[in-house]
């Protein structure tokens, strides 16, 4: 490639390519570079669970509008809208639980509190020990799968460069904007956009920006096809359980278990003593499920930054640089975050406040 | 802790095994058999009272008791889902339990390269390997009227053990051509006894086969009826007429595969090549991996074939003692690879893949689906399996892999290896959760923290 | 002469089949003729295909628990039925 980009967007998950078709459509250039396959990082691998119990306060808005995004993808994405149920098994989550879900509720989640009766008619095969409930008719999830075919027949459709399998080695910044080199490839552009996921903190110090960015390596289980034994998406007022059961009858497990691993060394590996409570977890909430075989369990990276929010803006001193990602809940907030984004850089006024990466970060104490 | 685990007791595992135990090593064995003796050397069903003896008998005997005569520790009817390397230390993940060594030996042998055609997937249709599982375990035929379709000296074997045991071969079409077989002799000749045994099963059968022709459909309507088959080029294109045979059971595959998932779960480096049979470990003469205390042996190795496997497994041991080659493997390796070049897919063979056909059986994706997506962009393996399902069933993508790459090549020109391999992930084999969990004592649930508000 | 164990009865899919004790469910099935082991998702017709325990063709039900036909044994009034799937 000889001709300059307008923009230069490293990371072809939903962030970049969301991201790269704002910023088509406003007029600009842009051209996306993966390492690897588009879609095929934490965009692809995640649980794909779109619930509005799990997103963070601060965050509901642009959850809100991120299902949106997800509801016009639709039928090619998998999305679906199925409701979904927050479970406390004990006294303390009960009261997690209407704490956060109240918050969660105030800050404009259709949320409300169910008791244990209604929740059996919701989801018959749950275990018995439930102590509270609360329920969101707009949660649903989505088909993490298709993210790579997706954005790839979008970014086709709208003709934008795509450079696969381009592992970014060197960047350097001359008067003209930046020269991305893998080997003896290179590509210019006049400007750059950081939203590789895990591998953020590694690019972004190619440009001299040392970030204090940690990638957490989420767990997720899918076991084989099984007679249907849940309705909608099933979460846990820790956080740390989320099932949903497919058409195809196929089960998913996460909820942030930590694997094994860094970006650098590959894709990651589970832990079995992560794994295992994982998995017992999901058999508490509902016993059939012990029955069931596990057919695969893979992690992936997600990169996070002290208090959990995200980055998302123009990066260090420079003008023509930025940074998207470190989103807890990218996956539903992606395609509405990464919109703003390539307003911003269009030079228009994103019509939400974005997430000023140059800030102070205070550290979260929660995890 | 042990000194030394071996994963899988065929040949390869079981002389691993005692070479290791006789080296003064602490040696535990595992398989997900009832009993030693792999694929080969399979053991009778326990609904066997009494049989004369066989070859496979005679042989599979003397290895188990071989094993019994050790202090080999056994662990039979156990199913490993994970393998994991912690500083150290092994962890293999045996259902509920977790087992420790210093070093780890993956014996897990192979599967059968089967080419998706029409009408594959119909009951009575079975791997030729498959139906070596039905003769050595249960001593039965597969149906009444059986053609025998492939590669290589199975189709040979899989013939006379039929009519030895009281069935009929309706045909053996073979891909191979009488010029192929005579291509080998040289190298058989090395083994006169299989050269001897080779002889009278080809003549036995000379009128019943149908030399460079392969199936191209099966049909039936809920098991299979009939068997349409062509002649093949040098290329193994489908030429000429169509010919109908009539069974009611077909035992069908093109050479061995080599089983690399826990190898390859375990980090090993590996490569591809086909006179191994496709993917295999990177190693030494010796077994020694990449992998610091991970040794490979057997067909899992690269497919060499019983012969061999003896040997093998034993230096694998001898590795371990950081020994240099103390078994020579030179005749049989020879010999093994002279078998398995039999089966070395050739580009015609894609021919045979029709369009509508269901290359992944688990997730019935057909090759116009993988076709399109690759054509549409996505490159390697995780990107067609992530957009097609191709390779997200319960086998593992076992079935569909090889068939899969061929398609790549086809379209993209690529090599296998630029193709590369799905990330390898657990559980080695799908498993109940209740298997490999405990029950869950709520208070005791080692919760991290919870989740930022 | 092969002599094998008494021959027992069990249940697939609500008919009952007779086989020799210990011998494997595929096993037995194919000896009575009964190919047909399973419906694939796509509702096609499948049966036991590689014999070793890796396909999952053969899969079946017993106890509640899918597994494979060809590795597990049958007993006197073992009830095996068809895989379910939603």
């Amino acid at each position: 490639m000889t001709n300059t980009y307008d923009i230069a967007i490293i990371g072809g998950g939903i962030m970049g390519c969301g991201a790269a078709l704002r910023i088509k459509e406003g007029g600009m250039d842009p051209v996306v570079i993966d390492q690897g396959d588009i879609g095929q990082g934490a965009s692809g691998v995640n649980a794909g669970t779109l619930s509005m119990q799990i997103k963070r306060v601060k965050l509901m808005p642009y959850a809100i509008k991120g299902h949106h995004e997800w509801q016009l993808m639709g039928e090619k994405v998998g999305f679906k809208k199925t409701g979904g149920l927050t479970l406390a098994f004990n006294d303390r989550e009960a009261e997690l639980l209407q704490e956060r879900m109240t918050m969660k509720r105030d800050a404009g989640a259709d949320i409300t509190f169910v008791n244990p009766k209604k929740v059996e008619e919701i989801e018959p095969h749950l275990a018995k020990k439930i102590v509270a409930a609360s329920f969101c008719p707009d949660d649903g999830y989505a088909n993490s799968s298709l993210s790579g075919q997706y954005y790839r027949g979008r970014l086709t459709d709208e003709n934008i460069d795509t450079i696969e399998r381009f592992q970014v080695s060197e960047i350097n910044i001359n008067s003209n904007g930046y020269e991305i080199s893998s080997g003896d490839q290179v590509i210019k552009a006049t400007r750059i956009l950081i939203a590789c996921g895990g591998s953020t903190k590694h690019v972004a110090a190619m440009l001299g920006e040392d970030l204090p960015i940690r990638a957490r390596i989420n767990t997720v289980s899918v076991t084989e096809r099984a007679p249907r034994i849940m309705n909608g998406v099933i979460g846990h007022a820790t956080g740390l359980l989320t099932m949903k059961q497919k058409d195809n009858g196929t089960v998913l497990i996460g909820g942030g278990w930590q694997g094994k691993g860094t970006p650098e060394e590959g894709r990651g590996a589970i832990n079995p003593e992560t794994l295992l409570p994982n998995l017992q977890l999901a058999q508490f909430a509902v016993p059939t499920l012990s029955k069931v075989r596990v057919v695969r369990s893979w992690t992936g990276f997600e990169a996070n930054v002290p208090d959990f929010y995200p980055l998302a803006g123009r990066l260090g001193e420079k003008d023509n640089a930025y940074i998207l990602g470190c989103v807890r809940g990218g996956y539903t907030i992606g395609p509405y975050i990464s919109k703003l984004m390539g307003d911003l850089i269009l030079g228009r006024e994103p019509e939400m406040p974005l997430f000023d990466p140059n800030r102070v970060f205070n550290e979260d104490k929660l995890i | 802790m042990y000194d030394v685990i071996v994963i899988g007791a065929g040949p390869a595992g079981v002389n691993a095994a005692i070479e290791a135990d006789n080296l003064g090593y602490s040696v535990l064995i595992i398989d997900e058999q009832g009993s030693a003796g792999g694929q080969v050397w399979r053991n009778k069903s326990s609904s066997i009272i009494d049989a004369p003896k066989t070859e496979t008998s005679i042989k599979g005997n003397a290895l188990r008791d071989a094993l019994m005569s050790s202090n080999v520790s056994v662990k039979y009817e156990a199913r490993v889902w994970h393998i994991e390397k912690c500083d150290t230390i092994w962890n293999i993940h045996v259902e509920n339990d977790v087992l420790t060594s210093k070093n780890l030996i993956i014996a897990t042998g192979a599967y059968e390269r089967i080419i998706p055609i029409p009408g594959w997937t119909l009951p009575g249709v079975i791997g030729l390997a498959g139906a070596t599982a039905l003769f050595k375990e249960h001593m039965m035929v597969p149906g009444h009227k059986t053609v025998v379709a492939g590669s290589g000296p199975l189709l040979f074997y899989v013939a006379n053990e039929i009519e030895r045991l009281g069935g009929t071969v309706e045909a053996i079409v073979s891909l191979n051509s009488r010029f192929d077989w005579l291509k080998s002799l040289l190298i058989m000749i090395t083994q006169p006894i299989l050269l001897w045994q080779g002889f009278k099963w080809v003549t036995a059968f000379y009128k019943k086969t149908i030399w460079q022709s392969a199936p191209i459909k099966f049909e039936g309507a809920d098991h299979i009826e009939l068997v349409k088959i062509k002649k093949v080029d040098d290329d193994w294109t489908p030429i000429g007429k169509e010919q109908i045979l009539e069974a009611d059971s077909v035992c069908y595959g093109q050479g061995l595969i080599p089983a690399i998932e826990a190898s390859r779960l375990a980090g090993a480096e590996h490569h591809y090549d086909e006179t191994l049979g496709g993917w295999v470990p990177t190693i030494d003469d010796m077994g020694r991996t990449s992998i610091e205390g991970l040794f490979v042996c057997g067909d899992n190795a690269g497919i060499l074939g019983a012969l061999a496997a003896p040997i093998r497994g034993k230096n694998a041991a001898q590795a371990i003692n950081k020994n240099g080659v103390v078994y020579d493997i030179g005749k049989f390796e020879r010999f093994g690879k002279a078998m398995t070049a039999l089966s070395i897919p050739r580009a015609g063979l894609l021919n045979l893949i029709d369009t509508d056909t269901d290359v992944c059986r688990c997730e019935g994706v057909t090759r116009k689906e993988i076709e399109h997506e690759i054509i549409t962009g996505a490159q390697s393996p995780n990107a067609i399996k992530s957009g097609t399902r191709c390779g997200m069933g319960p086998c593992g993508g076992r079935f569909c892999a090889d068939a899969q790459a061929m398609i790549n090549e086809h379209v993209t020109g690529k090599t296998r290896e630029d193709i590369g391999l799905p990330t390898a992930r657990p559980p080695l084999r799908p498993m109940p959760m209740d298997q490999i969990t405990e029950e869950l004592n709520y208070d005791d649930l080692p919760i991290p923290g919870v989740s930022p508000l | 002469m092969i002599r094998r164990a008494a021959e027992i009865t069990f249940q697939f899919d609500g008919d009952e089949f007779t086989a020799f004790d210990g011998e494997t469910i595929s096993a037995a099935l194919l000896r009575s003729g009964q190919k047909n082991i399973r419906s694939a998702p796509t509702g096609a017709p499948r049966g036991m295909f590689c014999g070793m325990g890796v396909c999952q063709e053969c899969v079946v039900e017993v106890d509640g628990k899918k597994t494979e036909a060809c590795r597990t044994k049958v007993k006197a009034g073992l009830i095996v039925r068809k895989a379910t799937y939603v």
